[in-house]
C-alpha cells in the first residue's frame, strides 16, 4: 500500500508536539500527530489509564491540569491523532513507517516535526540493574499515571528537579522516603534562584516541597550519591558516598549505609536523537542541554530540509518552553511550505520567542542541575555493567579503547555495547563519556550511527501476511 | 623513507595482503580513509558458505574457510568463526532445478555439495518450513562475526610490523620508475613506496583512475537485518536456491538475515537507506524458510557496499600498464575468500607462484558492465 | 516461578488522586493476577510483587522494569506472538501474558 500523504507529520504528542500540531492545523496545514502512548501528554503530562478517572474533589496537580487541558484542546480542535503507534523507520524522503496494534501504515509528509522528548540517564553503579531499582522518570510515571508507589520505603537519588518531585510525590501518596541523595549542593540550587524570578509559582512549589520533606523528617543528603546497591532479603542495602562538585566519589569520607525496599535514581535527561541521527542531520554536543542534539536554528530547522525538532529533544528547556518551541517549529514549517506569509510569521514568531526565552530560563537552570558530571563518569567502578542489554562492563569499554577503538561505532563493534534491543538509549550517553576519556572529547567519540528500526519490531509486524508467491524475488544471484 | 609496499584499503583483502607481505619480509604500510575493516569487511553477514560462492571461486573459498576456522593460529585473534552445515533451500520446482544446477557446478569445482530430500534436510534442520521440496547440503559451511575482523587484523598487522594508518584518505598516487608517491587529503605527509596495492573494494574504480586505468566496478548496496537475541531456532547456515537469502543464528542467539537485497546508496554517499519493499521481501523469505523467526524482533538494519566486476569474477593481479601496481578485490562474497586471496596476491608480489591462479585485471579493460 | 523480590503484602497502589476502573484478573504464566483494567502490565506485576521479569543474556542477572516508557527493553513480556515492553501493554480481563523465561521453558 502506498504511503498516505499529509502536509505535516508531528512525532510525539508531549507539550512540544501537541502544540506544534495545534498551531500547524491553525495555519491551515493538513496535520497528523502520532505517539506510541494511548493519548497526548508525553512524559511530563502523562495521561492516566483510559479506565481511570480523576477522583472528584481530589486535589489535581497543576501538571495533571495542564495535561488534561492540552488533551481537551486537541480534541476540540479536531487534530488528527494516531495513538498507540510505534514509529520504526523514516526514509530520506521523510516517509514515516509506523506499526500499530493491528497493522503497519506509512505516511508521506512534506515536513516532519520531531518532538520525541528525552530519555533518562542513570550513571551506572553496582546493583543498578537489580529489579526494584528504577529511574526517577519511571517513578514519576508510576506515581502520576499508574498511581502506584515504587515501594513502601524508597530511596530517592540522583540529580535534578525530579528528585524533589518524586520524593514529595511518594510522601503525598502515603509512602516513606528513606532519604534523598543529591549530587548537587545547596549552593547549586541557590544559584538557580534568579531563573525562578519569572516563575514565582514554581519557586513556591519548590519551597513547599522542601518544607514537606523536612516536616516528614526525610534526610536531604547533598553532595551524596549511590556507591552500590545490594539485594538483602526482600529489600536493598545501599552504600552511599560523598561526592565532589564534579560528581567524583570522595575517598575515605564517611557516608551512611541505608536500607530501603525500592531505589529510584536518575542523573538527568538526555534528548532523544534516534530520528535525527537516522536521517543524518548534523548534531552537536551540548552538555548543559543534556548531551547530543541536532544542530538547529531557534525555530527548530535542522540541517535536513523539511526536518524540524522541538521541545526537550532539541535541548532541555522544560515543559513550558517546549510548548512555545513546538509552535515556533510549526510556524517555521508553515512558512517554509508557503502557507504563512512573512509578516504574520514574524509577528507570531516574535511573541513566541519572547515566551520561549522566559520559560527556557528556568528550564535551562534545571538542565544545568542535571547535566552529566565528569567525576560521576570517572567514578564508575570497572566491573559495573554499562550496557544493560549486553552486560558490557566499563572494563570492557576501557579495554576496547586501549586496543584502538576511537569512536562509538567501533566501540560498539568491538564490545557489543549498543547492539541490544534498547539500541543504545540506556547506555549511549555514559558510554560516550567513557570513550571520551580516552579519545579526548565527546565530539571525537561521536554517536552511534542512527539505524532503523527506531524501536524493535518483529518480522511478522513488518512482513504482514503473505504467501511465497508474494515475496518479490529479484534476479537470481550469479552462478 | 621508501616502503616496499603500501596497501590502500584496509578491508579483509588489503589486510590479508599486507599481513602476508610483511611476513614475507617486506616493509609494509596499510592505509584506509577510516578504521580497518569498517566497510564491507566489517558489516557483511559473515557467511562462510560454498552454496553462495561463485562456482569458479569454490577452490579459493574452501581454502579460506580453513583460514577463518583457524584464525587463532595465523591471525592471533579469531572472529568467532564456527563450522555449521549449510543448506540451500528449494520451495518451488524451478528452485529445485536451480539447486541441482548450482550443486553440480560447485561439485565440479570440488565443493562437497549433495542434493538431499526435504525429509533429510529437516533432520538436519528441524525448524524448516514444511513446504520445503529439496535442499543442497554442504557439511563444511559456517559463519563468522564480521564486526570483529578489524580488531583481529589490527592486532596481527601491528605485531607483524606493518604501519597501520587509519583515518587517512588517499586522494592521488603519483607513479614513476622509482616507485609511487601516495598523497593524502588534508595535508598529511605523502608516503613513498616501491609497490602499491589497491584494495579498496567498491572504491577500486576511482583508485584505478588515479593510475589512469578505467575499469568499471559495480556497486551493490546490500541490506542486512539482525534480530535481538532469541531462543535457538536454527543450527545451520541457510540460503535459498535463487541466492537471495542468507540466514544464520550466532552463539549469542541473534539471527542475521542477508542475501543481497538492495537498498539505496552509491560509492560517494555510501549506504543511504533501506528500500522498504526489499526489507519486506527479505524478511518474508527469512520467516518463510524458518517460521519461528516471525516472532523475532529486529534490533538493527544496516547497509554494506559490495563490489562486482563486469564478469562477476574478482580482479586480482597487476594493474594493466602500470609497473609495480597491483589490485585485489571485487569478489562476490569476498569476505568468504578474502584471507586466501590476500595470501596469493602477496605470493605474486613476493615473486612466488601463487597456489591458485589470480584473476587478470587486464581482461576487464574495455569490457562493458552488463545492463548499462 | 520463584521471585526473591516479593514485596510485603501491603499494596503499592495509591488511591488519593484517582478512581480506578474495574478490578480484573489477568493471566501471567498460567496464574491469575489481580489488577485494574488499563494499568500497565509492568506496574500491575510490580504491585503484585513480581519485580523480576527476565534475566540478562550474559550474566544471567535478574532484571525488571526500569524506565517505564518503552525505551530500556527490560520489562519485556510475551503477549501472544508479540514480545512487548510490558510498560506499554494495558491490563484487560482476557489478557494472557508470559514472562520470557516461562515461555522459553514451555517451548524449549
Amino acid at each position: 500500500m502506498p504511503p498516505q500523504p499529509v502536509d505535516v507529520l508531528v512525532i510525539g504528542a508531549g507539550p512540544a508536539g501537541a502544540r506544534a500540531a495545534l498551531r500547524a492545523q491553525a495555519c491551515g496545514l493538513d496535520v497528523l500527530l502520532v505517539d506510541e502512548n494511548h493519548d497526548a501528554g508525553g512524559q511530563v503530562w502523562r495521561p492516566i489509564p483510559p479506565s481511570f478517572e480523576r477522583a472528584p474533589g481530589g486535589a489535581t496537580s497543576p501538571e495533571a491540569r495542564d495535561g488534561d487541558t492540552l488533551r481537551a484542546e486537541l480534541r476540540r480542535a479536531g487534530v488528527r491523532c494516531l495513538f498507540g503507534h510505534k514509529l520504526w523507520n523514516v526514509g530520506t524522503s521523510l516517509r514515516a513507517d509506523l506499526i500499530g496494534p493491528e497493522v503497519s501504515v506509512s505516511w508521506q509528509p512534506r515536513a516532519l516535526i520531531v518532538a520525541t522528548g528525552t530519555t533518562e540517564r542513570v550513571v551506572p553503579f553496582p546493583g543498578w540493574t537489580l529489579p526494584g531499582v528504577i529511574g526517577l522518570a519511571a517513578a514519576t510515571i508510576l506515581l502520576k499515571s499508574q498511581n502506584m508507589l515504587p515501594g513502601r520505603r524508597t530511596l530517592v537519588a540522583g540529580a535534578g528537579p525530579l528528585l524533589l518531585a518524586v520524593a514529595t510525590g511518594i510522601l503525598k501518596a502515603g509512602g516513606e522516603v528513606v532519604a534523598v541523595l543529591d549530587l548537587a549542593s545547596q549552593g547549586d540550587w541557590l544559584r538557580t534562584l534568579p531563573s525562578l524570578a519569572s516563575r514565582p509559582d514554581l519557586l513556591w512549589q519548590g519551597l513547599q516541597w522542601q518544607a514537606r520533606l523536612r516536616a516528614a523528617g526525610v534526610p536531604m543528603l547533598y553532595r551524596h550519591g549511590i556507591q552500590s546497591v545490594k539485594a538483602v532479603g526482600v529489600g536493598f542495602e545501599i552504600r552511599t558516598q560523598r561526592v565532589d562538585a564534579s560528581g567524583q566519589p570522595v575517598a575515605h569520607a564517611a557516608a551512611p549505609v541505608l536500607a530501603a525496599d525500592a531505589v529510584t535514581v536518575g542523573h538527568g535527561l538526555v534528548p532523544g536523537t534516534d530520528v535525527t541521527r537516522l536521517l543524518r542531520a548534523r548534531h552537536r554536543y551540548a552538555v548543559e542541554l543534556g548531551g547530543w542534539i541536532a544542530d538547529a536554528d531557534a525555530d527548530g530547522r535542522t540541517s535536513v530540509a523539511g526536518l524540524y525538532i522541538a521541545g526537550d529533544g532539541a535541548g532541555i528547556a522544560g515543559a513550558a518552553a517546549a510548548g512555545a518551541h513546538g509552535e515556533l517549529a510549526a510556524l517555521a514549517c508553515a512558512h517554509d511550505l508557503g502557507r504563512l506569509d512573512a509578516t504574520t510569521h514574524a509577528r507570531e514568531r516574535a511573541r513566541l520567542q519572547s515566551s520561549w526565552r522566559t520559560s527556557a530560563r528556568f528550564g535551562h537552570a534545571m538542565a544545568g542541575l542535571m547535566a552529566l558530571r565528569d567525576g560521576a563518569v570517572a567514578g564508575i567502578a570497572p566491573d559495573t555493567v554499562v550496557c544493560r542489554c549486553e552486560d558490557v562492563t566499563r572494563a570492557e569499554i576501557d579495554a576496547a579503547a586501549h586496543d584502538g577503538a576511537r569512536d562509538m561505532n567501533q566501540l560498539k563493534a568491538w564490545t557489543r555495547c549498543g547492539m541490544g534491543p534498547c539500541q543504545g538509549r540506556s547506555c549511549g550517553d555514559v558510554a560516550g563519556a567513557l570513550l571520551a576519556l580516552h579519545v579526548g572529547s565527546r565530539e571525537a567519540a561521536g554517536c552511534f550511527t542512527g539505524r532503523a528500526p527506531l524501536r524493535p519490531v518483529s518480522l511478522a509486524e513488518v512482513a504482514g501476511d503473505y504467501t511465497y508467491a508474494d515475496i518479490p524475488i529479484p534476479k537470481a544471484a550469479p552462478l | 623513507m621508501m616502503f616496499d609496499a603500501i596497501v590502500i584499503g584496509g578491508g579483509v583483502m588489503g589486510c590479508s595482503t599486507a599481513l602476508h607481505l610483511a611476513r614475507g619480509g617486506m616493509h609494509v604500510a596499510i592505509v584506509d580513509r577510516g578504521p580497518l575493516c569498517r566497510e564491507a569487511s566489517g558489516v557483511n553477514a559473515g557467511t562462510l558458505t560454498l552454496h553462495m560462492t561463485r562456482a569458479a571461486l569454490v577452490p579459493y573459498a574452501m581454502r579460506a574457510w580453513q583460514m577463518w576456522m583457524n584464525a587463532d593460529k595465523w591471525l592471533g585473534m579469531g572472529v568467532l568463526a564456527k563450522q555449521a552445515p549449510g543448506l540451500t533451500l528449494a520451495f518451488t520446482e524451478a528452485e529445485c532445478a536451480l539447486v541441482e544446477l548450482r550443486a553440480k557446478a560447485r561439485r565440479e569445482q570440488g565443493a562437497p555439495i549433495e542434493v538431499i530430500t526435504a525429509e533429510r534436510a529437516r533432520q538436519i534442520e528441524p525448524g524448516l518450513h514444511p513446504g520445503l521440496l529439496k535442499a543442497g547440503y554442504c557439511e563444511i559451511d559456517g559463519f563468522a562475526s564480521a564486526y570483529l575482523t578489524g580488531r583481529a587484523f589490527g592486532h596481527a598487522l601491528k605485531l607483524a610490523g606493518v604501519d597501520v594508518i587509519e583515518n587517512a584518505p588517499v586522494e592521488a598516487i603519483d607513479s614513476n620508475d622509482a616507485g609511487h608517491v601516495v598523497r593524502f587529503a588534508g595535508g598529511r605527509e605523502p608516503l613513498h613506496a616501491k609497490r602499491v596495492v589497491l584494495a579498496g573494494g567498491v572504491w577500486i574504480e576511482p583508485m584505478l583512475a588515479w593510475l589512469g586505468v578505467d575499469i568499471p566496478i559495480k556497486v551493490l548496496v546490500n541490506q542486512l537485518i539482525v534480530t535481538e537475541r532469541i531462543r535457538p531456532v536454527m543450527r545451520t547456515v541457510l540460503s535459498v536456491a535463487n541466492g537471495l537469502l542468507s540466514l544464520k543464528q550466532f552463539a549469542n542467539g541473534t539471527v542475521l538475515i542477508g542475501g543481497g537485497w538492495q537498498g539505496e546508496g552509491d560509492r560517494e554517499r555510501g549506504g543511504v537507506e533501506a528500500r522498504p519493499q526489499n526489507l519486506v521481501g527479505n524478511m518474508r523469505l527469512a520467516a518463510y524458510a524458518v517460521p519461528a523467526l516471525a516472532e523475532a524482533r529486529i534490533a538493527r538494519i544496516w547497509l554494506g557496499l559490495e563490489a562486482e566486476t563486469a564478469d562477476a569474477l574478482p580482479i586480482i593481479g597487476d594493474v594493466p600498464g602500470v609497473d609495480n601496481a597491483y589490485v585485489i578485490g571485487s569478489a562476490h562474497s569476498g569476505y568468504t575468500s578474502g584471507p586466501y586471496m590476500g595470501r596469493i596476491m602477496a605470493q605474486h608480489i613476493l615473486g612466488q607462484t601463487p597456489d591458485l591462479p589470480l584473476f587478470e585485471p587486464a581482461r576487464l579493460v574495455g569490457l562493458p558492465m552488463p545492463g548499462v | 516461578m520463584t521471585n526473591t523480590s516479593l514485596s510485603p503484602p501491603l499494596s503499592l497502589r495509591t488511591n488519593r488522586a484517582v478512581q480506578r476502573g474495574p478490578a480484573v484478573r489477568f493471566v501471567v504464566d498460567g496464574q491469575a493476577v489481580d489488577a485494574f483494567e488499563g494499568e500497565s502490565v509492568a506496574a500491575a506485576l510490580y504491585a503484585a510483587g513480581m519485580r523480576e521479569l527476565r534475566h540478562s543474556p550474559r550474566d544471567d542477572a535478574p532484571r525488571g522494569l526500569f524506565c517505564m516508557m518503552g525505551s530500556c527493553q527490560e520489562c519485556l513480556v510475551w503477549v501472544g506472538a508479540r514480545k512487548l515492553p510490558s510498560c506499554q501493554v494495558a491490563v484487560a480481563a482476557a489478557l494472557e501474558i508470559e514472562t520470557l523465561s516461562y515461555r522459553e521453558q514451555r517451548i524449549g
